[in-house]
């Protein structure tokens, strides 16, 4: 029983750190929803108002694409790479902590300052992508000026900036997959794609499966690359959702909708993981 | 992408945690002695030490004439994200100096205090010009700020009189109407290596400049219709303006690739010789010479360009009173904008002294033109008064200068600025980025949102 209170005492600390700074800001947004305030007077209740001012903006929907839009594409391309990228370094032992260190890299960069070198490597009259490309007859290339490649470009520089944490997991993970289990398939004549395919993947399963659900919400509350690239253009193409939540609380003042759309937001992340969850419940079996 | 952080998300997390952490913290409190404190803007960072200096000897001065006031110098420059949830905490500054972009927003959440009883017992008001003070005033005529008058511009062209005259240009006689502009700027682009014209297109100045084009040409960008504002912009002048900018893009190839630019972005750009015009006002000195090393022999100054409108748009910085300030502080912190950042412009001996210690700051201008504030005899005063320490080649705003003069002075949209600008940017940046551009359907499109937006504010 002593005991029991000495824990709860050390744990009370902390449980008042995370209840008033993370709990209580969720319940205090909740209830900014329902209201309109200017944070000055007291708010005033406006029931389901601030959601109804959402649904009635054009912008809303071109956000919500465009964020489907950058996730889709950060998992066709950022997804698979730090996976082939850690199966690759796996099988290097020479060098191997190099290029760990070059595959981490871009991850201790603070993000903004990536994403604004790389708003430099992108600019299409100076910029060392069309300078580079140009050397062997390609381009130049509009990149970000364009409706048709400027989200392609956030992804690209997206994609650079994450694949370290992913790769150095997957590279943990293969580590733990017995090696005999590989001898047996060399053994049997597998090359190493096959062993991939039927050692490596399978083993990492539960790996995969974590790291693509947490891609998935991360992507789909992407912010810092439209926000320092583009500021949503051209022509809103790639304007975000959560770009959309700032600009409703930070230039135009309304906290309510601001945090009416993040609601929604949590919601509907909220719903894709358990929906995830449910549907891949037979493959995180281990 | 995992772990990604949102900072809007964060934002708003922050604004809620600080209206609960930082209520009853108020350092701004009135004693029962009559004395009060303030917390002002405007201190310079200490990077700049001359000027940090300078300031606090201007906070020790206001004291020692004020015995009751005490003030204390915040270097925190207006920031949007920030200022909610320092309001919300009680932990604003009582004088805040925001872009003239913000009154109307501010004034409209009531976030800023009404500080009308306290400005008309100053005797010079009456003096002080009125055009300066319209976008700080509600529908009511009650005044929220008072408009910095050195701050105070209208918009002008920006120009590198180097690039000028490497193109067979004359550097005194900058262009005075659009086709002008787009002449210089195919020959600049013909005969340099750098762009003949820039534009800025994201975080609203796209909007911001259109509406500068616009006035130029006579249009506006909101009209009275059965007692409330709708969008003017689908008009004439605002198609005129975006179709030079069109074939300046692309039929004479004068403005580069880059179209997402920021106002920064061209600053640094035009430092660098890269840029030959660009629409901003006389105090882009600073950033290009002071920030980014630009050449201050090389950069001029001219009125904005016109084509039949004989109008600018009016820009500045306002000083205004934080909504959480009692009477006694409200009283206070308008005393000291006084004080700091009006008495300069009308009282010739404040402005000697003034000019005196300005000049010893590398990041202040002493002589750049600016929007006259009092009548023509007091500035006369004035100016004779800060002669002696002109710290920056006047000779290179002197088109400004003439050019300003003749011009109509006119402020920002009325209703909803700032959504105007958001609706015109992607405008702007579809004229500049897509060859078939469509204008009128474009403006069309954005007239419908605003449409919406203006009904609402109404």
């Amino acid at each position: 029983m002593r005991d029991d209170l000495i824990a709860v005492a050390f744990l009370l600390p902390a449980l008042f750190c995370f209840g008033y700074f993370a709990w209580w800001p969720v319940v205090k947004g909740l209830e900014l929803s329902f209201q309109q305030t200017n944070l000055v007077d007291p708010a005033e209740w406006v029931g389901l108002l601030n959601f109804r001012r959402i649904l009635d903006d054009p912008l809303v929907m071109t956000a919500v694409t465009n964020t489907a839009f950058f996730a889709g594409l950060a998992l066709l391309i950022g997804f698979p790479l730090p996976l082939a990228l850690a199966v690759q370094m796996s099988t290097v032992h020479r060098l191997a902590g190099l290029y760990r260190y070059l595959v981490y890299l871009p991850v201790m960069l603070p993000p903004v300052v990536g994403v604004l070198l790389w708003k430099l490597f992108y600019d299409p009259d100076s910029g060392v992508f069309n300078k580079a490309l140009g050397l062997v007859g390609l381009g130049p290339y509009p990149w970000l000026q364009s409706t048709d490649s400027a989200m392609l470009s956030l992804v690209l520089e997206a994609t650079w900036a994450n694949l370290g944490s992913a790769t150095l997991i997957y590279l943990a993970a293969i580590t733990r997959v017995r090696p005999e289990l590989y001898e047996a398939a060399e053994t049997d004549g597998a090359g190493i794609w096959r062993r991939v395919w039927h050692i490596t993947l399978p083993q990492l399963r539960g790996t995969v499966l974590l790291l693509l659900l947490l891609q998935l919400i991360g992507t789909l509350q992407v912010f810092t690359e439209p926000f320092v690239m583009t500021d949503g253009g051209p022509e809103n193409a790639t304007i975000t959702v959560l770009l959309l939540i700032y600009r409703y609380a930070f230039v135009e003042g309304d906290y309510g909708a601001a945090s009416a759309m993040s609601l929604m937001l949590a919601a509907a992340l909220s719903l894709l993981s358990a929906v995830y969850l449910w549907a891949t419940r037979r493959w995180s079996d281990t | 992408m995992q772990g990604k952080f949102s900072a809007a998300a964060a934002g708003l997390v922050a604004a809620v945690v600080l209206s609960g952490t930082l209520a009853g913290c108020s350092s701004d409190d009135g004693g029962d002695d009559g004395r009060v404190t303030i917390t002002v803007q405007g201190m310079p960072t200490k990077s700049d030490p001359a000027g940090r200096k300078a300031f606090l000897n201007q906070i020790a001065q206001f004291e020692r004439e004020n015995p009751k006031i005490k003030v204390v110098g915040s270097d925190a420059q207006w920031d949007p994200q920030t200022f909610a949830a320092k309001l919300a905490g009680g932990s604003a500054d009582t004088v805040i100096r925001v872009p003239l972009t913000e009154p109307q927003g501010l004034i409209a959440r009531r976030q800023v205090r009404d500080i009308t009883d306290d400005v008309k017992t100053w005797p010079q008001y009456s003096q002080y010009n009125q055009k300066l003070q319209a976008p700080n005033m509600d529908a009511a005529s009650r005044i929220y700020g008072l408009t910095e008058p050195e701050t105070a511009y209208a918009m002008g062209l920006v120009y590198n009189r180097a690039l000028f005259t490497k193109a067979g240009l004359d550097p005194d006689q900058p262009p005075t109407t659009w086709e002008g502009v787009r002449s210089a700027a195919k020959a600049i682009h013909d005969k340099t290596d750098a762009i003949g014209y820039a534009e800025t297109t994201t975080n609203n100045t796209g909007g911001w400049h259109l509406t500068s084009y616009t006035y130029s040409r006579g249009g506006t960008m909101e009209r009275e219709q059965g007692g409330k504002m709708v969008p003017a912009f689908t008009e004439q002048p605002t198609r005129d303006a975006l179709q030079l900018l069109h074939d300046m893009r692309f039929v004479d190839d004068s403005m580069g690739s880059n179209q997402l630019q920021t106002q920064a972005d061209v600053q640094r750009r035009f430092a660098a010789g890269q840029v030959g015009m660009y629409i901003d006002g006389p105090g882009a000195y600073v950033p290009i010479v002071q920030k980014y090393g630009g050449s201050k022999e090389d950069l001029g100054v001219a009125s904005l360009p016109q084509d039949g409108g004989n109008a600018t748009q009016l820009g500045a910085t306002v000083a205004m009173v934080s909504a959480k300030s009692d009477k006694a502080r409200t009283a206070a912190a308008v005393k000291w904008i006084l004080f700091e950042y009006i008495k300069p412009f009308y009282d010739p001996q404040a402005a000697r002294a003034r000019a005196e210690q300005s000049s010893a700051d590398p990041e202040k201008l002493v002589g750049a033109p600016a929007v006259a504030a009092f009548p023509e005899e007091v500035e006369k005063q004035v100016d004779a008064a800060i002669k002696p320490y002109i710290n920056i080649p006047v000779q290179n705003f002197e088109p400004y200068r003439t050019g300003s003069a003749g011009l109509r002075l006119l402020p920002e949209p009325p209703v909803a600025a700032q959504k105007v600008y958001a609706a015109l940017d992607p405008v702007v940046q579809a004229v500049l980025t897509k060859q078939d551009a469509d204008i009128g359907g474009l403006l069309k499109k954005a007239a419908d949102q605003v449409s919406v937006e203006l009904e609402r504010a109404q």
